[in-house]
């Protein structure tokens, strides 16, 4: 009998974590069929890319996928970089399509924008060059950030497996020796 | 008592939890044989406000409950359904750590909460940059919550009245009014690190694009209203006022003996915008 298949956990989530990448994305290409005006093209082109990495970073990273980064400056007055994730429970609970979504979408949007870019380039559009960089870093800054915090929830995990396995077995040894 | 064994549900909760019981324990003498009450523990355990500042005081109310809740959570962890109602906290989810440690529960917030803190995070860095205000003395703790948000809407802001006022080229002046300030902002921070300051990057980027509030506001008058005379007295009023507003932050930032250095191209920033502002018709 074949399990049913897993669906979207979060679909309005899951809906706002595309809706402004594509919606960025389609102004910018489908604009320059309508609009003459460069202001309004740039202005609600990295409109939409800022709303997308608000809802990237604040939204979709930590209902879809349990991750979670930050930057904060401690009493010292540096600045430090926080990476956190859900307990490993959590994580192994989250939705598979949910988080496939997730990564994926976040990948062929830098694509898309890097490709984009490559034409402006070559045109030797410097203005638009310039909305499609800012896209770019904005995309690139949120593949980072949860790139990291996934890097480091596989460490800690890790680290939390080899110590419960080293305790487990210390404590084993231990009742071993006792029942001497 | 064994709750070595419970799941933590948040990283935060469980130590805190764990210290309160400690308490509890010297008061209430509930030993593993007690027969307790059965409650319903999960919802409880989220509804223990966790803040940095001791919190002692605000968990001992809602406690009775909970220590003969925490006793049986012993092995039926209901698991945590897929995520228990809304939790608010007063502080924000990049805050001051001071201390104990633990971040807020601000995982299973709702939307609208998160954007609440965000707008109110821009309204308060925005108020201590720009208005006068007793924090100004210690510009290393001014500003320890930037955000991007409130430059990024200033900047565009000032683009697209600059270039509503222009007659011609409209576009051509945005692109360069957008260009000019954001790469301003770059260079004058690396102005500032290369001068041996100490400054994080992020954070003078963000003061420098709250400092230009003002410049906002005169050209909004400017574009108003079209007389010369006018145009010139705003925008050297509000020129001033954004100097005055960057001059603590910056001049903290640098050797004493250098201060001039930081703080010249602020100035000369601040005052090509202000002519741009004046020249545009």
């Amino acid at each position: 009998m074949q399990p049913p298949v897993e669906n979207y956990a979060n679909p309005n989530t899951c809906l706002f974590h595309v809706l402004f990448k594509g919606a960025a994305l389609a102004f910018y290409i489908l604009s320059a069929l309508f609009f003459n005006s460069f202001v309004i093209i740039f202005v609600v082109t990295v409109l939409l890319a800022a709303l997308d990495f608000w809802v990237v970073k604040n939204v979709s990273g930590r209902i879809l996928v349990g991750l979670r980064w930050w930057n904060e400056i401690n009493d010292l007055g540096e600045s430090v970089w926080k990476f956190e994730s859900l307990d490993q429970e959590s994580l192994a609970r989250m939705n598979k399509k949910d988080s496939w979504l997730f990564w994926w979408t976040l990948y062929l949007a830098a694509a898309a924008w890097l490709i984009l870019g490559v034409f402006s380039l070559i045109r030797f559009q410097a203005d638009y060059l310039l909305v499609v960089g800012v896209c770019l870093s904005l995309n690139a800054a949120n593949i980072i950030g949860f790139t990291k915090c996934k890097k480091d929830a596989k460490k800690q995990f890790q680290q939390f497996a080899s110590q419960t396995i080293a305790s487990r077995f210390q404590s084993t040894v231990q009742s071993a020796f006792t029942l001497v | 008592m064994s709750h070595n064994d419970t799941i933590p549900l948040y990283q935060s909760s469980q130590s805190d939890i764990d210290e309160i019981e400690n308490m509890m324990n010297d008061g209430f003498q509930s030993g593993p044989g007690t027969v307790l009450p059965a409650r319903p523990p999960s919802p409880i355990r989220p509804s223990i406000p966790v803040s940095s500042s001791p919190f002692v005081q605000s968990n001992l109310p809602p406690l009775p409950p909970s220590s003969s809740s925490a006793a049986q959570k012993v092995t039926p962890v209901p698991a945590p359904p897929s995520l228990p109602p809304a939790v608010n906290f007063g502080s924000s989810e990049g805050s001051k750590t001071t201390g104990f440690g633990s971040p807020p529960n601000t995982w299973t917030e709702p939307v609208w909460d998160t954007v609440k803190r965000d707008l109110s995070r821009i309204v308060s860095n925005l108020k201590l940059v720009v208005f006068p205000n007793p924090n100004r003395e210690d510009p290393g703790k001014a500003l320890r919550d930037w955000d991007l948000w409130g430059p990024f809407f200033f900047i565009v802001f000032l683009g697209l009245t600059l270039s509503w006022s222009a007659s011609v080229k409209k576009s051509e002046v945005f692109a360069v009014a957008f260009a000019l300030l954001a790469a301003g902002a770059v260079i004058l921070t690396l102005n500032v690190l290369l001068l041996g300051g100490h400054i994080i990057f992020f954070q003078s980027l963000s003061l420098l694009g709250y400092c230009l509030f003002p410049l906002d506001v005169g050209a909004v008058i400017c574009m108003l209203k079209d007389n010369v005379i006018l145009k010139m007295i705003v925008v050297t009023v509000t020129l001033a006022w954004s100097s005055w507003a960057a001059y603590p932050f910056m001049s903290a930032a640098v050797n004493p003996r250098r201060k001039a250095l930081a703080l010249y191209p602020v100035f000369l920033m601040y005052v090509s915008v202000g002519f741009l502002i004046i020249a545009i018709d």
